[in-house]
Formats: C-alpha cells, sequence, structure tokens
C-alpha cells in the first residue's frame, strides 16, 4: 500500500492524534505510574469536550466532580467577582484533581482564552475504576494522595514562615508599645 | 404583540411535539417494555460483569461468560421448572372445575346453612362465583405468559438487547454523555453518577430479595406438600416488593389452593407458620443486607405505582411498577438537586 493512499493517511491520522494524548497522558503526575496499556484504559473512560474562546469551563462555588487535562489550548484560572487572575495553564496542564477525592466547591473559575480541548476525568470514573481495575486505580490514588501530601507540607513550611514573621511582627509591635 | 404571538406559537409547537412523543410512546409500547426490561437486566448484571473485569478480563469476555453461564444454568432450571411451571398453570386451570371445589364449597355451605339460617346459601350461587373467579386468574396468569410477552421476545430480542447493553453500556453511556452542552455536562454527569449508586443498590436488593424470598417459599411450600409450589413461591417472591400487603398477597394463593384441595385447619396453620418464617428471615436477615435504604418510597406512593402499572401494562406492569418508582423518585430528586447546586435555574 502507497503512504499516500486515503486509508493510509487515515490511519496515520489517527495514530498521531491517540500518540497525542499519550504524550498529555504521561505528563500528568497522577498518570505516571501507568503503561501504555492502562494508558489506554484511562483514555477510554476519559471525556473529551471542546470549548470556545471565552466559555466557562467551571464555574467557582460549583460543586466540583473531576479534574481537567488541557489537550490542546489555554485555560484562565480566576479569583472572585474582580476576576483576579490565578494563573494561565496550557497543553498537559491540569486542573481541579482536588475534586477527585471530595465533592467541596469549586475555589475559582476556568475560562478557556482560545479554542480549547481538554480531556476530563471524573470521581464516578476514578470510582469505577478501583471497582474494575483495583491494581489500576490504586496506582492512581496512591499518586494523588502523593501530590497532596507534597502539597500539604508546602503549605505547613509556608504556614510555619508566615505565624514565625507574624510573632516577629507582634513582639515588634510589643515592644514599640513599651518604648 | 409579535413576542406573544411567537411565545403562543413555540407553545403549540411545544404541546404538538409531546402530543407526537406521547403517540409514539402508546405505539412502541411493547417495544418500549422490551428495552425497559432488558435495561433493567443488563443494570443488575453489570456489577457481576464489571467484577470479572476486576479479575482481569476483558469487557467482552466478562458478559459472554455471564450469557454462557446465565444459558447453562436457564436450560438446566428451565428444563426442570418450567414443563411444572406450565404443567401447574394449567392445572390449575383444569383443577378449579366445579368437581373439584365442590367438596370444599358444599362444606362452606352446610356450614353457614348450620348457623346462618337467616341466609339463602342457594341464592348466593356460592360455587359458581368462585370458579368464575379462580379461572379468571389462571386464564390471565396463562395468557401472560403466552401472549403479552411474547415467547420470542423472551428467548431471542431481550438477551441480545440484554448482550449489549451489558457489553457496550458504557461506551453509549460516554457516547450519550458527549452529546449534553458544555454548560449541563459537568451537572449532567454528576447527576447520573449520583442516580447510579443510589439506583445500583436499590434495584439489586429488590430483585435479591424477590429472589431469595421466592426461593425460600417454593422451599417451604415444598416441604409442605402444597400444590403448585412453584407458580405461588414465583408469586409471593415477586409480591415480596409491594410493602405491607405483598407479603399477604404471597400466603393467600398458597391458603386458598390448599383450602380448594381439602386442607384442614392445621394445614393452613403450617402455611401460615411457613410465610412468617419467611418473612421473619426476609426482615431480620435480608433487608438489612440487600436493601438500600436510601430510595424510601411511602407505601401509599408504591400502591399508586402498582394501580397505575396494573393499568397501562397489567399483571407485568404491577411487578415493574416498584423498580419504576424508585426510579423516577431518586431521577427527580437528583435531577432537582443538581440544577439547584450548579445554579441552572
Amino acid at each position: 500500500m502507497r503512504e499516500d493512499t486515503m486509508w493510509g493517511n487515515i490511519f496515520r491520522k489517527a495514530e498521531k492524534e491517540d500518540s497525542n494524548i499519550y504524550a498529555v497522558l504521561s505528563k500528568v503526575p497522577i498518570f505516571s505510574d501507568l503503561n501504555k496499556k492502562e494508558l489506554r484504559a484511562i483514555e477510554r473512560i476519559l471525556h473529551r469536550r471542546k470549548y470556545k474562546e471565552n466559555e466557562i469551563l467551571l464555574k467557582e462555588g460549583d460543586p466540583g466532580v473531576g479534574m481537567y487535562i488541557i489537550e490542546k489550548g489555554r485555560v484562565n484560572i480566576k479569583l472572585g467577582k474582580e476576576e483576579k487572575l490565578l494563573a494561565v495553564l496550557s497543553d498537559g496542564e491540569f486542573f481541579g484533581e482536588i475534586a477527585l477525592l471530595s465533592e467541596i466547591p469549586r475555589t475559582a473559575t476556568a475560562i478557556a482564552t482560545i479554542d480549547t480541548q481538554i480531556l476530563g476525568f471524573f470521581q464516578s470514573d476514578l470510582f469505577g475504576l478501583t471497582e474494575t481495575n483495583p491494581r489500576m486505580g490504586n496506582k492512581i490514588l496512591y499518586r494523588l494522595a502523593q501530590m497532596i501530601a507534597e502539597r500539604l507540607r508546602f503549605s505547613n513550611i509556608e504556614n510555619q514562615q508566615l505565624k514565625l514573621k507574624l510573632s516577629d511582627l507582634e513582639n515588634k509591635l510589643k515592644s514599640r508599645k513599651v518604648s | 404583540m409579535e413576542y406573544t404571538v411567537g411565545r403562543f406559537l413555540r407553545l403549540i409547537v411545544a404541546i404538538l411535539f409531546l402530543l407526537v412523543i406521547g403517540w409514539l410512546l402508546f405505539t412502541l409500547s411493547n417495544i418500549i417494555r422490551i428495552i425497559i426490561i432488558s435495561f433493567l437486566i443488563a443494570y443488575i448484571l453489570d456489577p457481576l460483569a464489571s467484577y470479572f473485569e476486576a479479575r482481569g478480563l476483558s469487557r467482552n469476555n466478562a458478559t459472554i461468560i455471564i450469557f454462557l453461564t446465565f444459558f447453562i444454568v436457564l436450560a438446566a432450571v428451565g428444563a426442570v421448572v418450567f414443563p411444572t411451571l406450565f404443567n401447574e398453570l394449567s392445572m390449575m386451570q383444569n383443577s378449579i372445575s366445579p368437581e373439584g371445589t365442590t367438596v370444599f364449597i358444599s362444606s362452606i355451605e352446610e356450614y353457614i346453612k348450620a348457623n346462618f339460617n337467616f341466609i339463602n346459601v342457594e341464592s348466593l350461587n356460592l360455587s359458581e362465583r368462585i370458579n368464575n373467579f379462580l379461572s379468571g386468574i389462571t386464564d390471565q396468569l396463562l395468557s401472560i405468559l403466552a401472549n403479552v410477552v411474547s415467547i420470542i421476545s423472551i428467548l431471542v430480542i431481550i438477551p441480545f438487547v440484554v448482550f449489549f447493553l451489558l457489553k457496550d453500556g458504557r461506551r453509549m453511556k460516554k457516547v450519550f454523555i458527549s452529546y449534553i452542552p458544555n454548560r449541563y455536562f459537568e451537572m449532567a454527569l454528576n447527576v447520573i453518577h449520583k442516580i447510579d449508586l443510589q439506583l445500583g443498590g436499590y434495584l439489586r436488593g429488590q430483585f435479591t430479595e424477590a429472589f431469595i424470598v421466592g426461593t425460600l417459599a417454593v422451599i417451604a411450600l415444598w416441604i409442605l406438600n402444597v400444590q403448585y409450589f412453584i407458580v405461588i413461591g414465583v408469586f409471593a417472591g415477586l409480591a415480596n416488593m409491594i410493602p405491607y400487603v405483598g407479603p399477604v398477597a404471597g400466603a393467600v394463593p398458597a391458603i386458598i389452593v390448599s383450602l380448594v384441595n381439602g386442607g384442614d385447619a392445621t394445614r393452613i396453620l403450617y402455611i401460615v407458620i411457613a410465610f412468617a418464617i419467611v418473612q421473619l428471615i426476609d426482615n431480620v436477615v435480608l433487608q438489612p443486607l440487600v436493601l438500600s435504604k436510601s430510595v424510601n418510597l411511602h407505601p401509599l406512593i408504591i400502591v399508586f405505582a402498582v394501580l397505575i402499572g396494573g393499568q397501562f401494562f397489567g399483571i407485568l406492569g404491577m411487578l415493574l411498577a416498584v423498580p419504576a418508582a424508585g426510579i423516577i423518585k431518586v431521577t427527580s430528586s437528583e435531577l432537582y438537586n443538581g440544577i439547584r447546586k450548579f445554579n441552572i435555574i
């Protein structure tokens, strides 16, 4: 079969698209322990969604149901009524992973700034996975726990530093009052 | 002005659309019934397929194994149970002839004559009335098995649909979800998941309970040597889904059959005790184990659901009314919660 036949092109395109997904997925920390076969299983349960420029992906205050991985495009993460820009995320980056564990309200709003294609991985799919394929489910949950533990450690350090600064300030204030 | 005309036109289009949907539902009610039954069976079997998947099988192989096992069990059980079931039903119909019940009814008539001689027994025409009533019931039972759900749909179409729903259900769900607009997508996903969590436990619980109670009733009636024990036991299992009335409705046919066949008071007492034991096992052991308490249907709702089901779909409708009411309750309440939580309206 010649390279430029219609079928050849169709298959080549499909392969290219698939390998793109795997490249994106393998960069996401919670999937980093999975092999290619397992990534293929993940790809089957992910929801691919397309958003137009300025379309809202998720709104602050809505219940969280899962995480989003940006396959292609750009997303702004904004906070509060004043829409303070927290982050600009693009290809391969992800957000909303806490919602995989708990249905707490979303802490920020995500808006697509250009036409964006995302992959949604949801709590229900993760729970389903832990039932149908516990080994794989465990690998993902372990990575998720590790990621959150790491974040907690950073927050603790930050918290301690802030406490130190606060007590310093309090001490300074006290000494000023005394003098 | 134009705005109002536009709204009026839209309303008319909406009403026409609903009428067309209603007409379609009515015309296709047989096919819809098959789809609903297949969907229920596939939904109940889904965790089994997932269990095999967890053991390392592919979804296709898991589905094939479930079907092979199911057909082998069905063939084995069918070879024994179905001929007996049909036999029992037709025997029931034949034996409830004037000769079969004369002894019992004439003894009642004698009793009335002796104790309440102010009643004119002949004018009551007891024997004919009871016979007509009983043969009416069995006629209906037979016609359900033979006509309403035709053998072809039971043996061919339903397993066919169940197979593909079980094998490709997850993919179908994903395709369905992909058509939901972005704005409603998260809410829809959340609502579907919540409904699945609640209904899964509820439906599987209901059917497991009905199956075990039915089996226990069949065994008890077989030990007590009651005629038509399989038919009555199966009926008792299914009737058990209806609270309060169900357990009694399950015992009554056994008592009637026993009376018609000249059973005495001790025999009836045994039957009552047997059903009481089955109920005790159900209440103490089964219900806490299998029933999910999340779907609390008020008994009044269940009674109305059973009546409506009976009105539209006959006895099959009555039996499917309880799970259907559960599905409607969970779906509407979760949909309402979802819409409120996601601030959609």
